[in-house]
């Protein structure tokens, strides 16, 4: 009993920051849009800033997904290659993958503006969804390479054996048995790059191209510092609302990938 | 099962190559020389970058300052994850909405969430005011927002333990907290180790939350290492050169510390 | 590959550093108004400037065949976008600049040098000169006024009448300062201060309290902007003010705290008697307040604004001199003047254009009005945890026995 009263207690204090910013962007406050009573007026301070919301949701969801698909498509295959094969240099690439988390993410960015610039893929979202997905890779390969030694030994071994050549008992066979690490993944990294905010404000220059964090960013802060708090609010629940639910949809698959992996640990 | 192991990690090492291995060379080269951030190179500035980063007058205090606050992040989180864990580790309807409300805080950004904080904390005046409440009120956003991850990898291997393992305790007459002790620490010391690294990392890494919530202040007595970096790079020095060469300090010290963890986790494994 | 992309990259960031004034790209003659020709063009701002930027930029667009494409960055990251991209010689055609932080970019040479092309604007010598000599490096000029932000003397007259003081004359002293702030905190109204400062926000202070310390005629740098004479007569007179005020708990408890985010809020919500004020704001805070505006005073009386705001210049990167020189020509014109920023409450940046009637106005042209010049401005006074905001912290809250220590490691960056 006392038990569930702490875990609930817990539960509470977890959801509160949540609800509370959802209330708050809706309540009156001075300084703010929604000065007096209840209503949206800070949800049209974030419709009507600059090129729309629309336009900012659009962006977000473009890099979201070239995010997500670079980042899968990258993992599945480099997970694959370390958990079923021996290379020259395999050992050397896994720990290189996972040094990405070792340095400090605001040294990279400069070199990777000049970097982008020399490959055309500046200002772009396209460009912006490649660093993103190199900044997922430590995690991604990690969890894939894992599912993948997860998978027995036998069904690896029959699918191999089967003929039909590496490639196609990736495809048919290993991937599906890899789904919910696939899962985990791509929510990994559709959350990160959704969410990203330092990476696209040097690497994109046009409004119109800037995603829905930089936005809110840009609407925080006014003249000497002020901040709108009310608009920041908003902000936040928009930025966080399709990320729960997204969430809440994909949760039983997310919880699963890490437990599918971990048979081998 | 060795052909065709490089036709798979090539994207992997196009990524890697393309976009971490050569910005990291151009770091290495930044750190060597005398780079304004306006003015690009204007030649080989060593030892000085290195010694200057050092000599600056904050180097110390975010050093200290980042040191307090991975301990004090890893400690805390760490020990919070691990009693969620236990807490929800039946699966029934009640843990599972548990398990839920720890984790959707993940779904978050860091920086959205400092964000929301921000916004919280700006209707409790005072609670960035001081040292301590700064470091505190910045603990308990990093806690809210990765708890429930770090909740869920220990989780992974509380599930790994089998059942037969806890029965045969229960026959030797173990009690709860032995059991604990002695059957479900030893066990879960990969899992654990896995976090420890990962908090560690991501702690003497800190940045967003610091550069939302507090900018440092008050009186420095919040700059991590990073926000060194970034100042360094962006806060008026415009030193792209001392920026980098600190950046390298930092990846030298994560490298060493990382190689002690895997070396202290394999040998006791 | 590799190798070449890194050796790419390397030429790049060489190739940024150019040396020597250069006046941006032209094709032909080059003329008081520029070319417009319908190019495309550029242009950076931070966001704090948002509001006057659209404007001006929505005016000239719909004037003229050239179209400005505005990009707002936010302000705290406004230098590391700017500083990535001049790197790699991507800095758009137009682009402003706190105009504290301008001599530092001059001099790193992120400007086309517009001399030759403002001296042929037959008003040249009534732009607002606080600016232009900021963006004067080495005799030749870089930069023009974008958007001007004063500080002025805000306080609340229902509060002043309630208090006894007279609602239309605000303080022509500190002393007066103190007096009024006092008289507001004994009204013992609940939630109400006599004033308010940022007390944890550098450019708060630079620009509430070096007006203060100009007023009476005094300095706090030197010349060349490399040594800080913060622990002058006069200096020590303003922090004596606050600390008095601190000690007689006249001001509002958050203030400690301030970083900036809220430093305006509590007079906007007719919590605060009196206090320094950016003019900006005075259309905003007249909606909940009744407002008076005054010069912020000095030890002895005087009066002083501190001439802040944004600079403009066309960046060394832009291709398109002649069409970028049309929108500052524009800019510094009086339709631009009158009929997008007057008309919009900002102040005029031209000294004939000022309204006789405005006391803002008035203010700017104050002989004791300036822009400070420093090269490294922003590491010794607005960034978060500088030397000044340790400096004027020991003086309010803690031992102002340290002045001396504390104005010397305001020098030891200045003069880096």
């Amino acid at each position: 009993m006392t038990r569930n009263t702490l875990a609930g207690a817990l539960a509470v204090l977890f959801l509160f920051p949540l609800g509370w910013a959802a209330v708050a962007s809706v309540s009156p406050q001075a300084g703010t849009a929604q000065v007096d009573g209840w209503g949206l007026g800070n949800y049209r301070t974030l419709a009507a800033y600059q090129a729309g919301i629309g336009q900012y949701l659009l962006n977000s969801t473009v890099v979201a997904l070239l995010t997500v698909l670079f980042t899968l498509v990258t993992a599945v295959l480099g997970g694959y290659a370390f958990a079923m094969f021996r290379f020259p240099g395999r050992n050397v690439l896994f720990l290189l993958v996972l040094a990405i988390l070792m340095v400090p993410y605001a040294t990279l960015l400069i070199p990777l503006y000049v970097l982008l610039n020399q490959l055309g893929l500046q200002n772009s979202l396209l460009g912006l969804a490649l660093v993103l997905a190199m900044f997922q890779l430590p995690f991604a390969t990690f969890m894939m390479r894992i599912s993948f030694e997860a998978i027995p030994a036998e069904m690896r071994e029959a699918a191999l054996i089967d003929g039909c050549g590496s490639f196609r008992a990736l495809r048919h066979i290993l991937v599906p048995a890899v789904r919910p690490g696939l899962i985990t993944v791509g929510l990994f990294a559709f959350l990160a790059a959704w969410n990203d905010f330092i990476t696209p404000l040097v690497l994109i220059s046009d409004s119109d191209k800037a995603p829905l964090p930089l936005a809110v960013a840009n609407m925080r802060q006014q003249v000497m510092g002020i901040v709108d708090y009310g608009a920041t609010e908003a902000g936040v629940v928009v930025l966080a609302l399709p990320c729960v639910l997204l969430f809440l949809a994909l949760q039983r698959h997310y919880v699963r990938g890490f437990m599918s992996g971990a048979l081998k640990g | 099962m060795n052909r065709g192991g490089w036709a798979y990690a090539t994207p992997t090492a196009l990524f890697v190559g393309v976009f971490f291995v050569v910005p990291i060379l151009l770091v290495g080269r930044m750190s060597i020389s005398d780079w304004g951030l306006f003015a690009g190179d204007r030649g080989v500035n060593v030892p000085a970058n290195f010694t200057s980063a050092i000599d600056d007058r904050l180097f110390w205090p975010a050093v200290w300052f980042t040191v307090k606050y991975t301990v004090v992040t890893t400690v805390i989180l760490l020990g919070l994850a691990l009693g969620l864990a236990l807490l929800v580790q039946e699966s029934n309807r009640w843990t599972g909405f548990l398990r839920t409300s720890f984790l959707v805080p993940g779904a978050l950004g860091l920086a959205s969430a400092s964000l929301l904080f921000y916004a919280l904390y700006s209707h409790l005046p005072g609670i960035l005011g001081t040292p301590g409440r700064a470091l505190w009120s910045t603990v308990g956003l990093v806690v809210w927002r990765f708890a429930g991850f770090y909740m869920l990898l220990l989780l992974v291997g509380l599930q790994g333990i089998g059942g037969d393992v806890y029965e045969a305790a229960r026959l030797d007459g173990a009690d709860r907290r032995q059991t604990f002790r002695h059957i479900t620490l030893p066990l879960l010391r990969p899992s654990l180790a896995l976090c420890t690294i990962l908090c560690v990392t991501g702690s003497m890494l800190a940045f967003d939350q610091f550069y939302i919530l507090t900018k440092g202040g008050p009186d420095n007595s919040t700059i991590t290492i990073v926000q060194l970096v970034y100042t360094m790079a962006f806060g008026g020095q415009n030193d792209l050169g001392r920026a980098a060469a600190l950046s390298i300090l930092v990846l030298l010290v994560l490298l060493a510390v990382n190689i002690v963890q895997f070396r202290g986790l394999r040998e006791k494994a | 590959m590799r190798i070449r992309i890194a050796a790419l990259a390397a030429t790049a960031l060489l190739a940024a550093c150019s040396s020597g004034p250069t006046g941006p790209a032209s094709t032909g003659p080059v003329t008081a108004e520029g070319t417009d020709d319908g190019s495309e063009l550029t242009l950076w701002t931070r966001a704090p400037l948002e509001l006057q930027a659209n404007a001006l930029v929505e005016a000239y667009n719909k004037a003229h065949k050239n179209q400005v494409k505005l990009t707002i960055v936010p302000n705290d990251d406004y230098v590391a976008k700017v500083g990535a991209a001049a790197g790699s010689g991507d800095l758009p055609d137009l682009f402003a600049a706190d105009i504290v932080y301008v001599p530092n970019w001059t001099k790193a040479g992120l400007f086309s040098d517009l001399s030759e092309r403002i001296g042929l604007l037959p008003y040249a010598d009534k732009i607002n000169k606080g600016h232009v000599d900021a963006g004067t490096y080495e005799g030749r000029k870089y930069v023009l006024p974008f958007v001007l932000d004063l500080s002025v003397m805000f306080w609340n007259k229902d509060l002043y009448r309630e208090a006894g003081l007279d609602p239309e004359k605000g303080p022509t002293t500190l002393d007066e300062f103190k007096a009024q702030a006092q008289a507001v905190q004994r009204l013992g109204k609940p939630d109400t201060y006599g004033t308010y400062f940022g007390g944890n926000c550098g450019g708060c202070g630079v620009f509430t309290w070096f007006p203060m310390i100009w007023a009476g005629g005094d300095d706090v740098m030197n010349e060349d902007g490399t040594e800080s004479l913060l622990d002058g007569p006069a200096a020590q007179k303003v922090y004596a003010t606050w600390r008095e005020l601190q000690a007689a708990g006249a001001i509002a408890p958050g203030s400690k705290d301030e970083t900036g985010a809220t430093w305006v809020a509590a007079f906007q919500e007719g919590k605060i008697g009196v206090m320094p004020y950016p003019a900006t704001l005075l259309p905003t805070a007249s909606k909940t307040v009744d407002v008076g505006v005054g010069p912020i005073p000095g030890a002895t009386g005087g009066g002083a604004t501190f001439l802040g705001g944004d600079g403009i210049g066309i960046s060394k990167d832009s291709a398109k001199g002649d069409q970028a020189w049309n929108f500052l020509a524009w800019l510094t014109s009086e339709a631009a003047q009158k009929d997008v920023l007057a008309a919009g409450k900002s102040t005029v940046a031209r000294t004939d254009l000022a309204d006789p009637a405005n006391p803002v106005d008035q203010v700017a042209a104050a002989p004791q009005s300036r822009t400070p010049f420093a090269v490294n401005f922003q590491q010794a006074f607005n960034a978060p945890g500088s030397p000044w905001v340790t400096l004027f912290r020991n003086q309010v809250y803690g031992d102002p026995a340290a002045l001396e220590s504390d104005n010397d490691a305001v020098t030891a960056v200045l003069g880096r």
